[in-house]
Formats: C-alpha cells, structure tokens, sequence
C-alpha cells in the first residue's frame, strides 16, 4: 500500500479560495493582513503582490497562509536576523544580521569539535561520549499559557519534547526543565478583562507542566521561577526537554521519492492561528480554536514507535509538527528537493474540515517522517504495534516547488525558494539609552539578621518546594543530584545532575551530564549588557558547583522581549545580544540553541502598553565524567573550612539587597570573564579530585544567602569572618560584604586534611578561607571591625526560607 | 444516567461518577478553598464528581456496564443517573455546578474513555465528553458562584459551565 485510504469521507469539498490580492492597494492589503491574523508588513505584502503578479495569478487563500506561517517571527526570527540600525549612545552603525553578529559569531569563533548540529536542526547537540550525543532544546509558550494556562503549560512540554524526538533521527526524552516568569500570586492591583489572576496562571501552569511530564514517564528536575509584577499581562514559561541520540542519528537526509508520513495525533481544528493572543470572541459556535488541550498518552506512544522506528533505520528524516502545522513541517523539510501532499490521506478528528484547515491545523502530538517507499510496510507494523495511527499524505519530489492538492483541487503551489528565500528584509532602528550613573542611596536602618530574614523568605529565593514536589523528578531512575537536596531533602540545589544510561543501555559507564540555568532580568533594567554575561556567568557556575566539566558546557539562549518596533526595547535587545555573545566568547561556551518570543507587551486597565522587563534565560549543559563524584551543596560536617572562590565588590544595583531594604542605586553587577574562568578552572580540578565536600553558587542575597542555604539544608553551623573576604579597597560595610551579588563566586566547604591539596589545585585563583562549619546550629558572621555583627539560628533561617510560596499558593 | 435525546438514531446519555460519602473529596475540598479565596464565603463544603457524556447507538443497559465496569471505581465511588432538568427549589442551599470543555476543543480524556469501550467491545460509542460537577452546599448568590467560578473552577476560553439550583 503506498497511499492510506482516508479515514473519514469529507462531506463538503470546498472550492480554495483565491484573493483578489493583485489588484488591492497597500492600504487595502493592510487592512485584509490585518482582518485575516496574519500580521505581515508593508514589504512582504508588497513582495507577494510583486511574487504573484509576476505569475499572472491570484494568490490561493491557502497559499497566503502558508507564507505567513513561514515568515512569521515565530519561524524566521526576522528582528534576530534582519538589519538593525543601531545607536550605542555614542556612533550609529548597522547591523546586517544580529543573530549572525553575535550568537551565531560566538559559536563559530569558539569552534569546537563536539559540537554535532548547532542551530540548524530542532535542538542543539553536542557528543556525549564516544558513541552517544545529547539534543537539548528550550521553548517558550508564553501566549498560550496567558489566556490557558494548564492547556498552554501541557501543550508547550508537548512541543519541546517533539523538538527532541525530531532533532536528527529523533533522541530519547531524559529530563524536562521548566522556568517561570509571573507576576507575585498576591498581586492585587486591576488587571484588564480576560487576564487571568497570576496565582491562578501559576497554579495552572505548574499542574500542565506536572501532567504531562509526569504521564510522560520523563523527570521535570531543574527549572526556576521569576517574580516581578511587569508580568502580570504577559506571563512567560520555558520549557526544555535534553535528549540522548547515538552519534550516528544526528544527520538526516531526504531523497527524491520519500514518502512524506506522518504518525500520531490526528488533525483537527486545533490552534487555528494559534499565534494570535485575541481569543475574547472564542465562542461555542466559533469554528476555530486558538487553545489546544494536550494528550501526553498519545505522544508517549509516538515516541516509543519513533525510537523503535528509528533503531531499524526505517526513515529518513523525522520532524515535529509545531506552528503552522504540516505546512511548516512539510514546508521545511522540502527545502531543497521539493514536496508533491495530498491532504485527503490526513487522518482527522472531524470530518468537516476544509483543507487550508487541514494544511495548517496546530493539533498536537504529530510528527513527519520521510520513509523510503520499501519501508512503509515495516513502519507501519512498528506503529500499530504501539495502537499508534499512520498516514501517507504525499512524497518528496525533485521540483522545488510545494504543491498541496486535495482530491482534485489545488490548496497550494508554491515555489520553494520563494518560501523560504522570499521574505524581504525590513530595516529597524534600535537605541541604546545609556544609563545615568547612580550613586548609592541611602543607608538602610534595618539590622542585619532581619535583612538576611527577608533575603531568604523573598519570593525570587525562597524555597520551590512545593512545586518541585508536584513534579516527578524520579522517573527513568537516572536523577543523581536531585533539585532538592540535604539531609532532610529540602536544600535548594544548583543544578540537576542526570545519569541517562537506563535509556542507552551502557549500565557500566557511569557518565551523566548537569543542566543549569541563569536568568535575571531585575539586572538588565539597568544594563542588559551586564545582565547577559551575568546570566551566562550564573548558569556555568551552577554546574561547577555539582561538579560538572564547564571546559565542555554548552549553552542556550532563550531571549523574551517586547515589542521590537520601539527602538528602545531593541536597543536593550542588542545590548543582551551583544553580552550573551560576550560571555560565550570569553568562557568559551558555545551557544548550540536558542528561541526568541518578541510583543510580549499588552495593554493594561489604562489602556496603555506594560512590556515585560527584557527577560534572557542562559541554560546549560555540560558532562559530569563520573556521576558518583557529583556534589550538592549542603555543609556536610562540622569542624570544616569555608572558602570563599572569586572576588567582593560593591555591586547592589539590581540586587535583593536594595529591594528588601526598599533602596536603588549602585553597580550592576559585572562579570570579569577572565578571572571567572581561571576561578571555574582552578576548583573544577578540586572538585575532580575529591577535595571538596560541597559547593554553593553566590547569586541573589549575596553571601549570606548562600552560606544560610548551605548551613539549614545541611544542619551544621558556620562562623565566619567578614575581615576574610577578598574584597575591593572601596568596600567598607558588613552589609556590602554580606549582600552584594558580584558574580563568579562560588562557596566551598574543604575538610582540614584536604586543604593544602585544595589551595595547590586553587593556585592562581582567588580563593580565600573565611571561616569554618560548626555543630552549633547557628549562623555567626564576625564583621570587619572584629565584633560580632549576625547570629541566627538555622531554624529560624530556614523557617523564613519555607513559608513564603506554600502561603502565597494557599 | 439519563438518556438525552436521540440524534440520528444515535442515543446521547450522561453518567456521574461520585466518591463515597465517607471518602474524603480532596478535589472538592480544593474546590471549596478556591471559592473561599474568591470571596464566596457562605459556602460550607463542595463534592466534586465526574461527567460522562456517551453518544452513540448504545443501549441503556451497555451504558450501565461501561458505568459499572470501566468508569467507576466499585470501592470508593458510585454511579448514577443525572437528571439536570428538574431543578428543586430549595432556598438556595444546593448549587450544581458543571463544568464542561466547549465542543470545538480537543478532550483527551473523552477519546481515551471512546478507544476504552470499544476495547470492552462497545464499538458503538462515537464519542464521549468529559466534565466535572461541583456540588455545593451553602447559601450562596447564582451571580456571586458564576463570577467565581469563571475565574477559579472554569475558564471560560475553553469551557462552558452552568450554576444551578439542585436538589441535594
């Protein structure tokens, strides 16, 4: 059988539209763009015109769609990639291609060799081993998770684990990571009709990211969450999926008779112009629906059938089925060769679809692969072996041109190179405002012990316990170091360490890897610039501190910004671009993936427009060599030396320090790459010896933060000495030494016996002795002029540190 | 469970599922705690139940047996006929509150329920919705419980609800 008969017998066959399109002025166009949610601008309309107009024909509705599916900011990352006119504040220059200019620039010059597939295929991946690789992807689904949030949460790790299952031959699901940005639950102020309540988009979100991993059988173990109320209109959520794959799965090449099959869920109606953010008119009568319910059962069925599918070389080439349906899954993978689909095959939830429908439905859990014609009956059996459905709805040709036909009607003949080749590229203007150098302001009255009480019980620090519990973090039974850690399993830990070889079969080799992340967007309101190599700086430290190889980490971008029209905001987006590329240069770390979501901006109670503060999420992934030496990060005994890796300054712009104390003003945190590195060097080696008995990365909360997390989570005390800390001659307060959040710190606890070889791995960096674990549970901090400025109980600590979410979800 | 109405030959028929009465409702308790947030305070306790819409050339009796057999769990909970047209007057003590996907979106549950019972060899179920009922107990206002569950219990992008006045 080559071609499946259809499913179901469509009752109405309609005739495709075709547009009066090459006659209509531009302001007609505009006005029909606008009316039809395809949102092109000025000279991509024109460009169409122009493109059909030399064909002596009307455009096909579907055709249309088609290209606004693939131009669309979502697929070409058109202000990534198109030209920017940029003004540093000083010169005006352009920039051609900022992708190219920075991330992409970035990745080249760092170069290296175990690097298998950067930015090309559905993820990133990187060689794991000798004969396996690692396929790490993270997405964002932030507007459907602002008007559903438990549908858009499911649907958003739906389509990060089909990102994974379709890079190269398609890889194995191992872990699942999730990172939040919304407003505070208790955030009371108005918020405009049809915006749901932040507590309620939390909750929603975290039980649709829970279910479908958890039903999945694939462990959500590393992720973060983000309070600032500018994300009350526009909530983000990040979602990744790291996969394992064998080296020779990487690549995959279509030939010229393959036949186009796509296997899991059926198509329906589901997320019709799911991009558009409008849904108020969403009625019981409406024919389409913006919102998708996912269905975890079936997609774990398509991936046990793909896996098997794939160990028997059955296909050529797999991809998943995301925006724009079959039309950008087909539409991609003929580029080059050419597509011949005929829809009638697609297998369907309804039988009244029309076929620009069927074309462009967004329903979940579908794949495409490209199957040579011998294969198909073996691929079949693999499938329904799995109750999993299959359809052959056409083959690759060597036309370079895409051409959908239903029954006897044509849907869409396009020129590939058109599609893909086609968009005209619009120039944009960005404008870097420099900030105005702000001295420090005034000094707080608050005393130090109520300060660090606050540090830990605020929003952005506090304990994740409740959410994290939700989540099965356990399954495949590879999560060695788990997201909550310490004697009584509750310390918050710096990054997850994964042992995948339950999925590879290797049960001797005792290999894993470490997922980190870094993200603070409170830094870039200042300077995006530093706030880039901040997060960068933040996510390597995190897996430095589990004992991962940083010399082989890699990284991902994930960049949320507003409105990129308003030059200012792209200004502060090419200040990020330009700090990420920064970072990765200098720790040379290169950037294997990466997504952007722009228009996170919508309109508040006043009708004017709130944008989310310019968000970068760093993640990363690096090897652990030996997963039994990976360390966590609570004090393990008592009679111990504290150090303290990296540098003191004054840096509290942007810090939890200033917030809590309710003050504003000073540096922003900035990251010196080079002494950073020598730092990660010099305690890598230490950690890979055995010489160090737990690590703490230094981030919001400064110092005291830190060292509290590490003494409740592992129920030893600590005393140390302020006087002790490598600090920078203008530093002179216990609050300054205790708060401030200067990057590339890590704290390190070293058992007596150890501290000679320690300090000779150390030699170099700047790693200094600051005090020492004791049984006393309390925290004794000794201040510069020699008196005792902190003594807290851990249990108070620790109890200010676990209230505050499970109050604020109540 | 009642039958609806019969569409094209085709029977359409609705079953409850309920816990027990002396099982703890921890999805109704959470429900109860969402109304209470949302200001609806005279609500004293919520029982949450499950809602199978079956449409298909069934007989009453397979529709019993899928009940029986697969839908419920025979230990903790109980099945039963739902009658939703004969509201009581009862000084607005009981609410009914039903939640249900809106027909154009997609229900998983539903179409596992459907591939289930044809596996139980009642091929003729073409298809099954899925929803919940929230039965409250308490004197409350319809507009104060519609307001609240639209933005708790229900959102009404995807769903649509009814409050009812019910009889205990």
């Amino acid at each position: 059988m080559t071609v499946a008969a259809p499913e179901k017998e469509l009752k109405t066959v309609e005739k495709p539209k075709v547009f009066a399109f090459n006659a209509l002025s531009l302001k007609d166009l505009k006005a029909l763009s606008a009316e039809s949610l395809w949102s092109f601008n000025e000279a991509e309309l024109l460009a169409i015109q122009a493109h059909f107009k030399a064909q002596r024909r009307e455009p096909r509705a579907a055709e249309v769609e088609t290209l606004a599916q693939t131009w669309s900011e979502h697929c070409k990352h058109k202000t990534f990639t198109g030209p920017i006119r940029y003004n540093d504040g000083k010169k005006t220059r352009l920039i051609k291609n900022l992708f190219d200019e920075t991330i992409a620039k970035a990745t080249k010059q760092v170069a290296k060799p175990w690097c298998l597939s950067v930015f090309k295929d559905n993820a990133g991946v990187v060689a794991f081993g000798k004969k396996w690789a690692l396929a790490y992807k993270v997405e964002t689904h932030n507007h459907p998770c602002a008007v559903e949030p438990y549908g858009g949460a499911e649907t958003g790790v739906g389509g990060v684990v089909r990102d994974i299952l379709g890079v190269g031959l398609g890889a194995k699901p191992v872990l699942n990571t999730d990172i939040f940005c919304f407003a505070p639950p208790a955030y009371e102020g108005p918020l405009p009709e049809g915006t749901l309540a932040p507590l309620r988009t939390l909750r929603s979100v975290v039980a649709g990211v829970r279910d479908y991993g958890n039903r999945m059988g694939i462990p959500t173990a590393a992720g973060g969450i983000w309070f600032d109320a500018d994300y009350r209109l526009n909530p983000l959520v990040f979602v990744g999926t790291v996969g394992v794959l064998p080296v020779w799965a990487v690549k995959k090449e279509i030939k010229p008779g393959d036949l186009i099959v796509t296997v899991g869920g059926r198509t329906g109606r589901d997320g019709l112009h799911g991009a558009t953010f409008s849904s108020a008119n969403l009625t019981d009568e409406a024919p389409a629906s913006a919102v998708q319910i996912g269905h975890a059962i079936n997609e774990k069925r398509a991936l046990d059938a793909l896996l098997c599918a794939r160990d028997r070389k059955l296909y050529r080439a797999v991809t998943d089925c995301g925006a724009g349906g079959f039309s950008s899954a087909v539409g991609e993978m003929a580029d080059g060769l050419g597509a011949r689909v005929r829809l009638e095959n697609a297998k369907l939830k309804a039988s009244d679809l029309k076929p620009w429908e069927i074309w462009l439905s967004e329903s979940q859990e579908r794949m495409v692969l490209a199957v040579p014609p011998k294969n198909l009956k073996a691929l079949e059996a693999v499938f329904s072996a799995e109750g999993c459905e299959l359809s052959v709805i056409g083959e690759f040709v060597k036309s370079g041109r895409l051409v959908v036909t239903f029954k006897d009607e044509t849907v869409v003949d396009l020129d590939l190179k058109f599609l893909h080749k086609g968009l005209p590229r619009v120039e944009r203007t960005a404008v870097w405002d420099v900030p105005k150098p702000s001295s420090k302001g005034a000094v707080t009255k608050l005393k130090l012990a109520e300060i660090l009480q606050r540090c830990l019980a605020h929003l952005n620090v506090c304990s994740r316990e409740t959410i994290i519990r939700q989540y099965d973090h356990e399954v495949q039974g590879g999560t060695v170091i788990k997201p909550l850690q310490g004697v009584r399993h509750d310390g918050p830990g710096d990054a997850c360490v994964i042992w995948p070889h339950a999925a590879t079969g290797d049960m001797e080799d005792l290999s894993g890897f470490a997922v980190s992340h870094g993200l603070n967007p409170e830094y870039g309101k200042t300077d995006p610039y530093r706030m880039a190599l901040a997060c960068a700086d933040e996510a390597l430290r995190n897996l430095l501190c589990v004992g991962a190889d940083v010399s082989r980490a890699a990284f991902l971008d994930n960049f949320c910004w507003a409105s990129p029209e308003d030059p200012h905001q792209l200004g502060r987006l090419v200040r990020a671009a330009e700090g990420a590329r920064d970072a990765a240069i200098g720790f040379g770390v290169p950037f294997i993936s990466g997504k952007d979501s722009f228009y996170n901006q919508s309109k508040d109670v006043n009708g004017k427009d709130l944008p989310i503060p310019g968000t970068l999420l760093i993640s990363a992934v690096a090897p652990v060599p030996d997963v039994s030496k990976a360390l966590t990060m609570d004090i393990k005994g008592p009679g111990n030396a504290l150090y303290l890796l990296g540098w003191t300054s004054e840096e509290l712009c942007g810090s939890l320090y200033n917030e809590v104390c309710g003050l504003s003003g000073g540096s922003v945190p900035e990251v010196e790459v080079r002494s950073a590195l020598d730092g990660y060097r010099a305690v890598g080696s230490a950690i890979a010896k055995g010489l160090v008995l737990s690590a703490h990365d230094l981030s919001e909360g400064g110092l005291a933060a830190a060292l509290s997390e590490m003494c409740f989570s592992g129920e030893f005390g600590a005393a140390i000495d302020l006087d002790d800390v490598a600090r920078s001659g203008s530093i002179y307060s216990n609050e300054a030494l205790l708060f401030s959040e200067s990057p590339s710190r890590v704290l390190l606890e070293v058992k007596p016996e150890n501290e000679a070889a320690f300090l000779k791995c150390a030699k170099g960096a700047t790693v200094k002795r600051i005090g020492e674990t004791i049984a006393n549970p309390i925290l004794k901090v000794r201040g510069l002029d020699g008196l005792v400025v902190l003594e807290e109980p851990l249990s108070a600590l620790k109890t200010a540190w676990q209230r505050t979410l499970p109050e604020a979800m109540e | 469970m009642s039958e609806i109405k019969p569409r094209n030959g085709a029977s359409s028929y609705q079953v409850e599922i309920k816990l027990r009465p002396d099982y703890t409702d921890a999805e109704g308790q959470g429900a109860l705690g969402l109304l209470h947030s949302l200001g609806v305070n005279t609500a004293r306790e919520v029982r949450a139940s499950r809602l199978y819409e079956l449409r298909g050339a069934l007989t009453s009796a397979q529709v019993q047996q899928a009940a029986r057999e697969l839908l419920c769990d025979p230990v903790t909970q109980e099945f039963r006929m739902f009658n939703g047209h004969t509201p009581v007057l009862n000084g607005m003590n009981h609410w009914r509150i039903e939640v249900w996907l809106k027909p154009s979106v997609t229900d998983p549950v539903g179409d596992t329920v459907r591939a289930a019972l044809e596996e139980m060899g009642l091929a003729a179920a073409e298809s099954v919705r899925v929803g919940t009922a929230y039965h409250v107990t308490g004197k409350c206002g319809r507009n104060q419980l519609e307001k609240a569950v639209a933005r708790s219990l229900a959102n009404p992008v995807i769903h649509r609800f009814t409050v009812t006045e019910a009889p205990l």
